[in-house]
């Protein structure tokens, strides 16, 4: 029995409970149990969402924000590598991928050589250009399998992908958590956080391979065009109204989720993609409150 | 001036050793033959025009570059070394250290530096606590504790990173140019706290600057460094602009641009 099915029959009754008070016409089916994939649909955007606020929280203060669209790339080229080669698990050859470009993005950045975002667009466009030169010349098409590692699936979750999204989101959540101080230590200052004992290197390494994996585990849900919006719109939003860093990584929670079980109530009741409907309330959500705490302060302003 | 020698710590070893130290940077020599012993409570003041290694020594005591040449003892252990955990506070120039694209609050910075290898992984504890409620205490920004450290000003956002390092608990404390960007009055208080650590709480310092004559009023002891030690001696023994000149080898009509 997976670690899936465990949390399922923890989760499944509260969604069922809540259920009669859900709008719509649709969207209860994402959670009354008579369509089990909408209720593991439903579950692992939650689990991916709440592992990508706290990540994202992390990666913006290391300017790493477009990390997940460019591992999310560097994952379909170690998706094409694995089924080329006649994996049984092509998910592997993604995570390999995507652990050794988010250390290598990591250590090309902190000893200076390249910024985030180009070491990431170096690994991005080399790994896709990879992915799609290997398909060309293995004489292979675009199979939709190899399509929904790129852009997601996010209403076929299967027991066993809900098995996978649930391990890895709890392990990185887990480490995570204990990491959580030295992280923040090393990011801020690393020089005074290496004087001060901390295991650097460790830390920068345990976290590359935290984001990786996160994002190799939220490209088949949310699919990779949108793997950013999950990570970094609600860290963002966060940021706008948080006045500490404990308070963004909690608001970071609440806008990701808002966006979530908006997100799927539009996209169950008007018919539009799921993903896209997520990020595109993400992203709202982001404008809206932009514009109000600018409105406030500049009230606040002119009573001073 | 001479407190912190009267004390009578010369009869403990010292703090720091540096022998005949030569550091090479991106193939440049830096810095030559530089001899220099360090004692409890004393209050040193470097300084020398720029480019003349005043960073690279902080950093090369700090163990992130390496000596060429020589060798350095911190409480008789290397630099780095994993003794000295906890031991030495590193103050950067607040200003251009701190990333700003974060929401922390002095609190939470100033708690950051209460984690090390140790208690990296367990839950904060009352001890850790009481650390950085003095720390903030120390440097009396108690009132602005929760303010989002981006949004205070260069003045204050120093003494919250100076209690970070007092959270450490460390005895010996390097300051890389911490007046850049303060105004007189927040300059001057920041001079009078760190003389305090000196005298008060048995701290080391050692403080790079280019604000001669606000740290000639305070450090106990000076050394005026291009790529060698030209001057190391008691602060009031300072050598004025002209002597300071024909110590440097150059003609003193050059004097008023180069002796800042």
């Amino acid at each position: 029995m997976g670690i899936g099915i465990v949390l399922s029959d923890l989760i499944f009754p509260l969604f069922e409970f809540i259920s009669p008070l859900v709008p719509g016409e649709i969207f209860p089916y994402f959670f009354n149990g008579k369509t089990p994939s909408l209720q593991r649909a439903l579950l692992s955007s939650l689990i991916v969402t709440s592992i990508a606020g706290f990540l994202g929280t992390f990666l913006l203060v290391r300017n790493l924000a477009m990390i997940g669209d460019g591992l999310s790339h560097v994952s379909f080229g170690g998706i094409v590598i694995g089924i080329v080669l006649g994996a049984s698990s092509p998910l592997w050859y993604a995570l390999m991928a995507s652990i050794i470009a988010s250390a290598s993005i990591y250590e090309l950045q902190s000893r200076e050589i390249l910024t985030g975002d180009a070491a990431i667009a170096i690994f991005m466009t080399g790994m896709l250009a990879l992915g799609l030169v290997i398909l060309k010349v293995s004489g292979r098409a675009m199979t939709t399998e190899i399509e929904s590692y790129l852009f997601g699936s996010q209403l076929l979750i299967d027991p066993a992908s809900l098995d996978l999204i649930t391990y890895i989101s709890l392990i990185s959540l887990v480490s995570l958590f204990f990491i959580r101080y030295g992280l923040l230590a090393i990011t801020i200052d690393p020089l005074s956080a290496k004087v001060q004992g901390l295991p650097v290197k460790g830390i920068g390494l345990m976290f590359s391979i935290i984001t990786a994996s996160v994002v190799v585990s939220m490209v088949k849900i949310v699919g990779a065009l949108l793997v950013t919006a999950l990570l970094v719109t609600p860290a963002a939003t966060a940021q706008l109204i948080g006045r500490s860093f404990k308070s963004c990584l909690i608001w970071s929670q609440i806008f990701g989720f808002l966006s979530v079980i908006i997100g799927l109530y539009i996209s169950a009741e008007y018919g539009a993609g799921a993903g896209s409907s997520i990020a595109l309330v993400a992203a709202t959500i982001f404008v809206m409150i932009a514009i109000t705490t600018e409105i406030l302060n500049n009230f606040s302003t002119i009573d001073n | 001036m001479t407190l912190g020698l009267a004390k009578g710590n010369s009869l403990e070893s010292p703090i720091l050793e540096i022998d005949n130290l030569s550091v090479i940077r991106s193939g440049k020599l830096i810095l030559k033959n530089i001899n220099m012993t360090v004692n409890k409570g004393e209050f040193i003041g470097i300084v020398g025009p720029n480019g003349s290694g005043k960073s690279t020594l902080l950093l090369t005591i700090l163990g992130v570059l390496k000596a060429q040449e020589g060798s350095i003892r911190i409480y008789d252990s290397k630099p780095m070394s994993r003794d000295l955990y906890g031991k030495i506070g590193w103050v950067a120039q607040a200003a251009s250290n701190l990333p700003r694209n974060v929401r922390i609050t002095i609190k939470e910075l100033v708690y950051l530096g209460t984690v090390n290898a140790k208690n990296m992984f367990s839950f904060s504890n009352k001890n850790r606590r009481e650390r950085v409620k003095d720390a903030i205490k120390m440097v009396d920004i108690k009132d602005i504790e929760n303010f989002d450290v981006n949004r205070v000003s260069g003045g204050q956002r120093q003494r919250a990173v100076i209690a970070r390092a007092l959270a450490t608990e460390a005895e010996f404390i390097l300051l890389d140019e911490p007046l850049v960007g303060m105004d007189n009055e927040s300059r001057n208080s920041l001079l009078k706290l760190l003389d305090s650590f000196c005298h008060e709480n048995g701290k080391t310092i050692i403080m790079v600057s280019h604000d001669l004559s606000a740290i000639r009023q305070t450090a106990h002891r000076m050394v005026f460094l291009e790529e060698t030690i030209k001057f190391d001696g008691m602060a009031d023994k300072f050598p004025d602009l002209e002597s300071l000149a024909n110590l440097r080898g150059i003609a003193h009509v050059h004097e008023g641009e180069h002796a800042n």
